[in-house]
């Protein structure tokens, strides 16, 4: 029987640290993740580089190498290559690995399952030869592939970080376009002092920008109204910038405004969540330690709310010390010892974050699609007057809509347009996004062919009996 | 253009039928973006050519067919030699097959 203490899915910087403190103080730990190395997104390839030299990509690149060494000599059990599929709140994983279905239980869940980019909806945003910024950063550290030429679109430091990457490496930009708003600069002076405690994050910050400004690449600020043209792939992008409209020829674009929790798991297992007026996104409802609506289920890195790498360690070790406790393994007192320092750097981390939040806040039009052409569902090619044609046939909140217009019902389970279809939905409504709502999921949160269903046998679980209802 | 920033060691592999020769370890999508072949897959509903937007496993744009097994995702998977990697053409007027593969 495949039994563990803590299962953890997902071996980003938060799976990572909180496996290793949970086998340090003897629990037995199994961790699920889709690739071959850990290291999840941030640090991915970072043992084990494709890159001849890759310090140039930066020492908050580098130093995850220790991280997942320490990991990898940590005892637990880690399922690589694994795609989870489905997670009960009895503490029951099923995944597949190889194309055969497995299946683990555990007595506390973790779940790490990080962030993703937020959708960028604008017109032609759906075109081959439009992708993300982050897609740039994964191919860099993962196959040490590059585009030559692109134009990068959007604001956040993610993308200011890829850029400076490209630069570093000779690769060549043809622009950057800027669209952090000059309120933001504003909004974002009050929540500086709080910052400054994080200093030597502002330090890079800045230091990162400078890189942007010295390297000859034309950099159009504040700008909105991004355009992609093109009929069936991107040929340039328009956008207006200081009161002038502007088109750039470009075979190639990088999109890029935040990030957001990846929450289909936490969203399948049913746990409470909230809108975060502060990040704009969905986030579970958590305690302290990152413990969900339902006690055995907890969170920690940006699955809770973003929170960067270095927030990501702590949360992960924080949630690992009370689960420790939970199970047995530590006394409160020691949990509450241990996590003394590590609140403090969490609360700090959260000032600084509040700051970028407000300064690279997106703008509402990049957010909440106006105009009719704009593909939301990607999926299912659900454009803003298809959705909106559904809102006013009835449809009032996003289930209503996805039977109404198949929005969301694709091969993504909505992770592309949910939280654009929730403030549509709350923008035409005239109310807040929280009370929109979001899209019921269920599992299989992953592509799963019928030879890998059918390699499952049903136990029945102690508890309730009928939760392999999985179909 | 899609470039390789070091010369790693090849492999052959099979994409839309011609063979190839790709860098050892990068993922399938990496692969197709390289040999300058970047549609991974034909809208449903207009038809319409698709290509990879994340690269990291949750916009499910890179969708391909991988040695006759469709809708595999070509940025999660690693290529391996021998490979046959085809543009998926999965649409509204695509009829479905089924043939059970009888298990040893």
């Amino acid at each position: 029987m495949n039994s563990y203490d803590i299962a953890i899915i997902g071996a980003g910087p938060a799976g990572m640290s909180a496996a290793i403190t949970a086998t340090q103080s003897g629990a037995s730990v199994a961790i699920l993740d889709e690739k071959p190395q850990a290291g999840g997104q941030v640090y991915r390839n970072a043992s084990g580089s494709p890159l001849e030299n890759p310090s140039i990509l930066g020492e908050d690149y580098t130093k995850g190498a220790a991280l997942i060494t320490q990991f990898n000599h940590c005892g637990a059990k880690h399922y690589n290559e694994a795609k989870v599929w489905h997670v009960g709140d009895t503490g029951e994983i099923l995944f597949s690995q190889n194309n055969e279905t497995q299946r683990l239980t555990a007595r506390e869940l973790l779940l790490t399952t990080g962030a993703m980019e937020r959708p960028f909806p604008v017109t032609g945003w759906h075109l081959p030869g439009v992708m993300s910024a982050g897609s740039a950063q994964v191919m860099l550290k993962s196959d040490a592939v590059v585009y030559d030429g692109a134009v990068f679109v959007g604001t956040g430091a993610l993308l200011y970080l890829i850029v400076a990457q490209y630069i570093r490496l000779g690769v060549k930009v043809a622009a950057v376009i800027d669209t952090t708003p000059k309120r933001n600069y504003l909004h974002a002076l009050p929540y500086l002092i709080g910052a400054l405690s994080e200093y030597k994050l502002l330090f890079k910050g800045l230091e990162l920008l400078k890189e942007l400004r010295q390297a000859n690449i034309p950099i159009y600020h504040h700008a909105h109204s991004i355009n992609i043209t093109g009929k069936t792939r991107a040929k340039g992008v328009c956008f207006i910038s200081k009161g002038k409209q502007h088109c750039l020829e470009t075979e190639h674009i990088f999109l890029h405004q935040g990030v957001i929790p990846n929450l289909n798991i936490t969203r399948a297992l049913g746990v409470a969540h909230h809108w975060s007026a502060q990040q704009l996104c969905w986030t579970p409802t958590l305690n302290e330690w990152g413990q969900s609506s339902i006690d055995m289920v907890s969170i920690a890195g940006d699955g809770q709310g973003i929170v960067g790498a270095d927030g990501a360690i702590v949360t992960g070790q924080l949630a690992a010390l009370n689960q420790l406790y939970r199970l047995g393994f530590i006394s409160k007192k020691r949990r509450d010892q241990e996590a003394q320092t590590k609140h403090s750097l969490l609360q700090s981390l959260h000032r600084f974050r509040r700051f970028l939040d407000t300064l690279y806040r997106p703008i509402t039009t990049h957010r909440i699609p106006s105009q009719d052409n704009v593909v939301v569902c990607r999926c299912e090619e659900q454009t803003v007057a298809q959705l909106k044609k559904g809102f006013e046939q009835g449809a009032r909140n996003p289930n209503q809509l996805k039977s109404l217009t198949r929005c969301g019902m694709g091969a993504c389970q909505g992770r592309q347009c949910g939280h654009t279809v929730s403030e549509l939905l709350a923008t035409w409504r005239e109310e807040p996004v929280e009370n929109v709502g979001y899209y019921r999921l269920r599992s299989p949160m992953r592509l799963v062919n019928l030879t890998e269903l059918g390699r499952f046998t049903v136990t029945p679980s102690s508890k309730s009996g009928s939760k392999e209802d999985v179909a | 253009m899609f470039r390789h920033l070091s010369s790693p060691s090849l492999i052959q592999i099979y994409l839309n039928d011609q063979l190839i020769s790709v860098p050892e370890g990068i993922s399938v999508w990496a692969a197709m973006a390289l040999a300058g072949e970047t549609t991974t897959r034909i809208a449903p509903v207009t038809e319409q050519k698709r290509s990879a937007y994340c690269a990291m496993g949750v916009c499910f744009e890179c969708l391909v067919e991988i040695d006759q097994q469709p809708n595999q995702q070509a940025c999660l998977t690693p290529v391996k030699a021998g490979m046959h990697i085809k543009r998926q053409v999965i649409t509204e007027t695509t009829s479905a097959s089924v043939t059970m593969k009888k298990e040893a």
